[in-house]
């Protein structure tokens, strides 16, 4: 058996009693001296979804490449199907996180390539692709190049590329980095019906809302699983409660509290963690009422108002960080050297009125009108191609609007001015350090360019080495880093002359979790020294960490406000469906055929579901599975996330006439 | 005292930290890319060396067929007096002027020369002898060299049993070969491929260089920092314009020592005015890096580039055999004022006296090259 975790799975979709199809035990894996694999033992059941959920370099990738066959263990026994993976192969899909599609080709002639290659006979290859490619919502665009199709698309034409051969494995490596959310929710949703048809599929993830998804769950750390279950279970399994906070002046609220979790690490009832987001505060507590108490009573001692506060249920993202900090795997924040105290500033610090652009005949940018003030951290978010990038970069002067106005820093014009580039900073998605210069190089050259005075270059790239974790590694050459270092090193990059106005586009594509709350300590404390920041991102559980956001959908802003108030905002319901464990997949499909399919979600065992009305469409949900013999075990309204707000936004304008 | 100012202060700005900082990333890339010391070093001495000896216009050795129906003692002289000089070699003697032409079809022989019966009959009437001559023109070039050899032996041919004594021609001409007294060709190819080389390295180093930073991103932060579009160009040129230098070094060293040439001139002048080139080498490949998005279309937009170039430039076929209106588009052409520079200064040692409007045109052109780049570099991204 696995090792024991706090609560055992509560049952996934087994064929009882059958041999798990993959057994994986005391699997270790070295490179030289190198040990990224030190010991891992998991099983996965036929028709489940397992998820191994870990910081970059934790050993998820080698643990892919033994299950392909790619690469033999060190030691240690690896079944897949009964058999030694090599063997297993022609039975098993494998999909990475780089698109292995070739891009002059079309949408069918990658798949007819693949299939020849697989060996599946001519007849099931037309038969599959024309049952496939409608499935992931491919079914128009068969003579497309591949190159020519979003991230999302590709990774769907990726997955059918590996489904063609009907694997009865399917090994998932990361399939959603830099995929949209809309996408990636699709995506999700044919997993869930792959499971449903008993493919049973191992899946590696950095992003924990897709982790809600999986049957079970394993973290893990440093080439060890650290704890295995279902994500109900993980998450009750820590033992804690999280309290969501809305208060003003919250800079001062978590100064506080984070000091009292600091005092006492181990005192009983007593604040455990704290973390800052847009417009409330996170803090998880050992005992609920206990904690409520301590939190009142220390807010209450500063005179500090506490406007809203919810007792609710950790998530997993509180999981991964408690577990990994119990193993000390967190370097802590440090103050940025700042040259001097800014003055407060009342200004908008960016602005935009009827912001458009035009590429040719195409509107990438319609009438954009958006301000983000000195100390505001400020959300742009939408789906691929919505125009979020060209939002940014004409902000930013990279790119000249085709009519509007930008104000930046208090300027209207010559926003190229020399002056003003010096008080700006910029990330793109892509990695903006140089690979063939060292680490401290690299900083020292954005230090010379931005002509950063001599006294203050030492520290500052000091600071960002500290803040990295990488003290005394400064000589390494950058391309040797994994990528959510590059990217804090590319951040520290960005920094470094602490300027008044911070662009950053995507700047946490690919990072695992433990960095990624990291990097938003930095950015949090960048906008509390009074920078303002306007950030992109497809990872929705980030974008509470805004100030405020702003839902783009084809060009156009469509919703503008706190995380709360957008929530809030959505029109509908949210409801989590459990039904028999065998009838998800049913249940899911006959609700779909009812309403629109995006307003239909699995959720490893349990439905989402969108509706606009309350109680006369439930009623007809309870008819509609009474009919179809389906008991209803619970059927309960849930609140909105803020993907769940992106996607209905998103979807009702998709669906609204133009 | 108003411009001299203006220079302080410029120089101020470009010598300022940022410059520096920029001028000392490019310097720590390039110490760190052996690929780019590789590239600097073996194919300039590799193209020297190959061009330098393969390259040669000299005909020698055509195969000749002869078809003699005259069978005499002056049929015999003739073909003797075209063969002894190895421009010709008498390869074959087909029984038939048919079979001389499917050998000549064939391509085993170049030329072919029928003698009739009646050849000797008219020699020894001093009336003029006729005889046919095939010549492949598919080598125009050397299809040109053969006739002209032939042509002239055909004039001087005096047959011994001639009845008519030889009269000696009414104009003789003396003729001294300047600069290159022993007419030897490589002497006139190095020149001229060093212009070639330094065309290839200077624009593909330039272009690649900028493009990297293009293809991995940098260059968009690079945007955003307050470094002007000058700073960096300037900051990317330096460093290769030094190690280009060494280029044009080692190619006057090679031409020294393998081929024999002697260089004339006055040297630091010569640096100078190859320093000016190659700011229209590095002007070329930046202009490509502003246009193109990738290393690969960069290369390949660069070998459509340099090739016309070099074919227009004189560097190989001599401008003179162009037609007029290429040859008043080549004066567009760096390389050829480039080249006539070289081989004015290696082989004639003449000065700025004989060469300032070929030195003029390079520095407009890097001018222009540069002004252009620096203004399309900013706007390249959207």
């Amino acid at each position: 058996m696995p090792r024991s975790s706090p609560a055992e799975p509560a049952g996934p979709p087994l064929a009882g009693g059958a041999d798990p199809v993959l057994h994986v035990e005391a699997l270790h894996k070295a490179y030289g001296a190198l040990e990224a694999v030190r010991g891992i033992d998991f099983q996965v059941e036929a028709g489940e979804i397992f998820g191994l959920i870990g910081a970059d370099g934790a050993g998820k990738t080698s643990t892919f490449h033994i299950l392909a066959g790619l690469l033999n263990p060190s030691a240690g026994t690896v079944r897949v199907l009964g058999q030694p993976p090599r063997q297993a192969r022609s039975r098993v899909g494998y999909l990475t996180q780089s698109f292995s599609l070739y891009p002059d080709l079309s949408v069918e002639e990658n798949l007819r390539y693949v299939a020849g290659l697989r060996r599946v006979a001519e007849g099931d290859i037309e038969e599959r692709s024309r049952q496939l490619l409608p499935q992931m919502g491919l079914g128009a665009f068969g003579d497309r190049l591949a190159g020519q199709l979003s991230g999302g698309m590709k990774q769907k034409l990726a997955l059918c590329c590996a489904l063609i051969d009907r694997p009865e494995v399917l090994l998932l490596d990361e399939p959603t980095t830099g995929v949209d959310p809309v996408s990636r929710r699709e995506f999700w949703d044919v997993l869930a019906r792959l499971a449903g048809e008993t493919v049973t599929i191992l899946v590696a993830t950095p992003y924990l809302d897709e982790a809600e998804r999986c049957h079970r769950i394993a973290l893990i750390h440093g080439g060890r699983i650290r704890q295995v279950g279902t994500p109900e279970a993980l998450k009750q399994g820590l033992g804690l409660t999280r309290l969501e906070l809305r208060c003003t002046q919250r800079a001062q609220a978590a100064a506080l509290l984070e000091g009292a979790a600091a005092r006492d690490p181990d005192g009983p009832g007593s604040i455990v963690d704290v973390q800052t987001f847009g417009d409330r505060l996170d803090v998880l507590v050992r005992d609920a009422d206990r904690g409520v108490a301590e939190v009142r009573d220390l807010l209450q001692r500063r005179e500090l108002t506490l406007e809203n506060l919810q007792i609710t249920s950790p998530t997993l993202e509180n999981v991964f960080v408690t577990r990994l900090r119990q193993e000390g795997a967190q370097p802590q924040p440090l103050a940025f050297p700042r040259s001097g105290e800014r003055r407060q500033r009342t200004d908008p610090a960016i602005a935009a009125r009827a912001l458009s652009r035009r590429f040719g005949s195409f509107e990438a940018v319609r009438q954009v009108d958006l301000e983000v003030g000195y100390g505001e951290i400020f959300g742009l978010l939408g789906a691929n191609g919505a125009g979020k990038t060209t939002t940014i970069k004409m902000l930013c002067g990279l790119l000249e609007p085709s009519a509007g106005q930008v104000t930046l820093a208090g300027q209207t014009s010559r926003l190229r001015s020399r002056e003003l580039l010096g008080r700006i900073g910029y990330m793109s998605q892509k990695f903006t350090l140089y690979d063939d210069l060292s680490i401290r190089q690299n900083l020292a050259f954005y230090a010379g360019v931005y002509a950063i005075p001599r006294a203050l270059r030492r520290q500052r790239i000091d600071w960002v080495l500290a803040s990295c974790g990488l003290e005394g590694r400064g000589d390494m050459a950058t391309g040797q880093l994994p990528g959510g270092w590059k990217q804090r090193v590319a951040f520290g990059a960005a920094v470094l002359h602490d300027p008044e106005v911070l662009f950053l586009d995507e700047p946490t594509s690919g990072v695992d979790p433990v960095a990624r709350r990291q990097f938003w300590g930095l950015i949090n404390d960048f906008a509390r020294a009074g920078t303002a920041i306007l950030v992109t991102t497809h990872y929705l559980e980030e974008a509470e960490q805004c100030n405020r956001v702003c839902f783009l959908v084809a060009g156009r802003s469509v919703i503008e406000g706190t995380p709360t108030a957008v929530k809030a905002a959505q029109p509908g319901h949210l409801y989590e469906l459990l039904v028999p464990p065998g009838d998800t997949q049913r249940a899911a499909d006959l609700l779909r055929r009812r309403w629109e399919p995006w307003r239909v979600g699995i959720f490893a065992d349990r439905l989402h579901l969108v509706l606009d009305t309350a109680e006369p469409e439930l009623e007809e949900v309870r008819r509609l599975l009474d009919e179809a013999e389906i008991r209803i075990q619970s059927l309960h309204a849930i609140p909105f996330s803020l993907e769940d707000a992106l996607i209905g936004t998103v979807q009702r304008a998709a669906g609204a006439p133009p | 005292m108003r411009p001299l100012r203006l220079l302080r202060s410029w120089a101020h700005r470009l010598l300022g930290t940022r410059f520096l900082a920029l001028l000392r990333k490019e310097v720590e890339q390039i110490l760190r890319d052996r690929q780019l010391v590789k590239l600097l070093l073996i194919p300039p001495t590799l193209q020297l060396l190959v061009y330098g000896f393969a390259l040669n216009p000299d005909v020698r050795f055509l195969p000749l067929g002869v078809v003699d129906q005259s069978l005499g003692a002056s049929s015999r002289e003739l073909v003797a007096a075209l063969t002894e000089n190895q421009v010709f070699l008498g390869a074959a003697h087909p029984r038939s002027d048919r079979d001389l032409a499917r050998l000549v079809e064939r391509g085993s022989l170049t030329a072919g020369l029928v003698i009739p019966p009646t050849f000797r009959r008219d020699l020894a009437k001093g009336g003029p002898a006729e005889v046919q001559v095939f010549i492949d023109g598919v080598d125009a070039n050397t299809a040109g060299i053969a006739n002209g050899y032939i042509q002239q032996i055909l004039r001087r041919f005096r047959p011994e049993s001639a009845a008519t004594p030889a009269r000696p021609p009414p104009v003789t001409a003396a003729v001294t070969f300047l600069y290159n007294p022993g007419l030897r060709s490589s002497w006139f190819f190095v020149p001229g491929v060093m212009g070639l080389v330094l065309t290839l390295i200077a624009s593909l180093v330039s272009a690649v260089s900028l493009v990297r930073e293009k293809d991995t991103g940098t260059l968009e932060q690079l945007l955003m920092t307050p470094a002007s579009a000058w700073e960096i160009l300037l900051a990317k040129i330096a460093p290769l314009f030094v190690l280009l230098q060494v280029d044009v070094a080692l190619a006057l060293v090679l031409g020294r020592t393998v081929f024999g040439l002697p260089f004339r001139g006055n040297l630091p002048l010569f640096l100078l005015l190859s320093g000016l080139y190659l700011f229209v080498g590095i002007g070329i490949g930046t202009l490509l890096a502003t246009v193109c998005r990738s290393q690969q279309q960069v290369l390949l937009t660069a070998f459509f580039v340099n090739l016309p170039l070099v074919q227009t430039s004189g560097a190989i076929a001599p401008i003179e055999s162009m037609p007029l209106f290429f040859r008043s588009l080549s004066l567009l052409n760096p390389l050829r004022h480039y080249i006539t520079i070289v081989r004015g200064m290696q082989l004639k040692g003449v000065g700025l006296e004989a060469l300032w409007p070929h030195a003029l045109a390079l520095l407009l052109m890097a001018m222009a090259l540069m002004a252009f780049s620096a203004s399309r570099f900013r706007s390249q991204l959207s």
